[in-house]
């Protein structure tokens, strides 16, 4: 899997670094019982704090995508979507959804995104259906 | 004598093929060590030190020569001759660095990277699904160096009282030493030490190297360093083997007490057989091959700031011990960090007991 990281973003190191495994879940990159490099690795290879890579990790286990495992590192977990995810995730769509239109793009056009982004992402994923 | 003249100009000659061809074979995004964003890989600038620099490295091939042939008319010393190898790779450095100089300027004047998307790119699976180390070409070098051992411990009684150490350039043999396991054993110990050595570089390319992933098609970026990660580790173990044969064929000579013109060539032949091989290998393979991935759009970040003098890569908060060659074949340390500080005050103090050893006692 590749990892891409903008160093000189607004948006935190930490933050880039868990959409992009999000992102790998849902290519089907990455899926369940994949293992990530360990903390140190990854930092290693990013050239950045370990700390930075420990909290991506730390939030992707928290949203109960991966689990850290003393022995077997940071493996990727089968999740299934509970009711508070889809109360916020709803949330954080509509602000994105909102972002569009109020830049005034058409409905057409947002479903139509939508539904190619859907579409670039592995059809085998048992999740890909908000 | 006339076998170290031959072995100066072979070894010059090489320094200057390998220099001429460089360009050719570096990674067109990092021209005489500049980063340099996709859309300039093909800039007149660039073309143009290309060329100039061809020329400064003719040039300076024709002055070491003639340095040489000067050195060794005057003087008449053989020992001169690899003067003329160390001018032609200073002169080399110089023309690199010119060229590094001019190309960097040129960018900075334009802004090369202005309003790009500068990123670093990571494959994961170099850590978590690495590369085998290929153990099997260890083989060679650990039969030769037991094949050795057993030639020398079946030998021992017969070996004359006396064994010539120290040889001249001209093979004739300077030193003596009264018949001992020390004595008899030395070239065991150095095929013991190149073998170790190599194998602990070839180690640390797999477990404390970085590769350096060109983010505008980071799959086949991935996938060439992975191969030239176990090309090079194989072209280490390869000459560790051929070191440890020219090994073997000294003390063939020692002894046996045989005493010849070509002795030099004996240890040197293969070494220089196994380089040049080496540096074939690793030079067709030097950079990816453009395997059609479709550009992502994104540019690598501009890290020229850690590359003093254009070649020397110091970065303290990497974590790497190595990082691959901007400008050459193969790898280069970081000295940035922590342990090539060590590992260097290692061999030099390692070269220094080895001086006294041999000069003290």
């Amino acid at each position: 899997m590749i990892l891409t990281v903008d160093l000189a973003s607004e948006v935190p190191i930490y933050q880039q670094l868990r959409d992009r495994i999000v992102e790998a879940i849902a290519d089907g990159v990455l899926t369940e019982g994949s293992s990530l490099p360990t903390t140190r690795a990854l930092a290693a290879d990013f050239g950045i704090n370990f700390h930075t890579v420990n909290k991506a990790y730390d939030l992707l286990r928290q949203q109960g995508l991966i689990r850290l495992n003393r022995k077997t590192g940071a493996v990727v977990t089968a999740t299934v979507a509970d009711p508070p995810f889809r109360t916020e995730w709803t949330a954080r769509a509509r602000t994105l959804l909102a972002e569009a239109v109020a830049r005034g793009l058409s409905a057409d056009e947002i479903l139509e995104t939508c539904r190619s982004v859907l579409d670039s992402f592995d059809t085998t994923q048992p999740e890909d259906t908000p | 004598m006339t076998v170290a003249i031959a072995l100066s100009a072979g070894l010059s000659a090489l320094v200057l093929v390998l220099a001429l061809m460089v360009p050719a074979i570096s990674s067109p995004s990092v021209p005489f060590g500049v980063r340099v964003p996709a859309q300039h890989t093909h800039d007149r600038a660039v073309k143009r030190q290309i060329r100039v620099y061809r020329w400064r490295m003719v040039v300076s091939g024709i002055v070491a020569g003639g340095v040489g042939v000067a050195l060794y008319g005057v003087t008449g010393v053989t020992l001169l001759l690899p003067v003329t190898v160390l001018v032609l790779v200073g002169a080399w450095y110089g023309c690199f660095f010119l060229a590094n100089h001019e190309i960097r300027a040129v960018k900075a004047a334009e802004g090369w990277y202005e309003g790009l998307r500068q990123v670093v790119a990571v494959d994961t699976d170099l850590r978590t699904d690495p590369p085998r180390f290929p153990w099997l070409w260890l083989a060679p070098a650990l039969i030769v160096t037991v094949a050795t051992v057993v030639v020398g411990v079946i030998s021992y009684p017969l070996m004359p009282e006396t064994l010539a150490v120290h040889y001249t350039a001209a093979g004739t043999p300077n030193r003596l030493a009264a018949k001992s396991v020390g004595a008899a054993f030395s070239p065991v110990f150095v095929q013991i030490g190149v073998t170790a050595l190599l194998v602990g570089i070839a180690a640390a390319i797999f477990l404390r190297s970085r590769p350096d992933i060109d983010p505008a098609h980071p799959a086949s970026s991935a996938r060439w360093h992975r191969r030239y990660m176990v090309l090079g580790a194989k072209a280490l173990l390869g000459l560790a083997a051929m070191i440890d044969a020219g090994m073997l064929g000294s003390s063939l000579l020692m002894w046996t007490g045989t005493v010849t013109a070509w002795a030099p060539l004996v240890v040197v032949l293969p070494i220089m057989a196994a380089v040049v091989v080496a540096i074939v290998v690793l030079a067709r393979n030097n950079r990816e091959r453009d395997a059609g991935e479709a550009d992502t759009g994104l540019t690598h970040r501009d890290d020229d700031k850690y590359w003093r003098g254009g070649m020397f890569y110091v970065n303290r908060e990497d974590h790497a011990l190595m990082v691959p060659r901007r400008y050459g074949l193969g790898w280069t340390l970081n000295f940035g960090n922590p342990v090539t500080a060590m590992l260097l005050a290692g061999v030099v103090a390692l070269l220094g007991l080895v001086i006294t050893l041999r000069f003290g006692g």
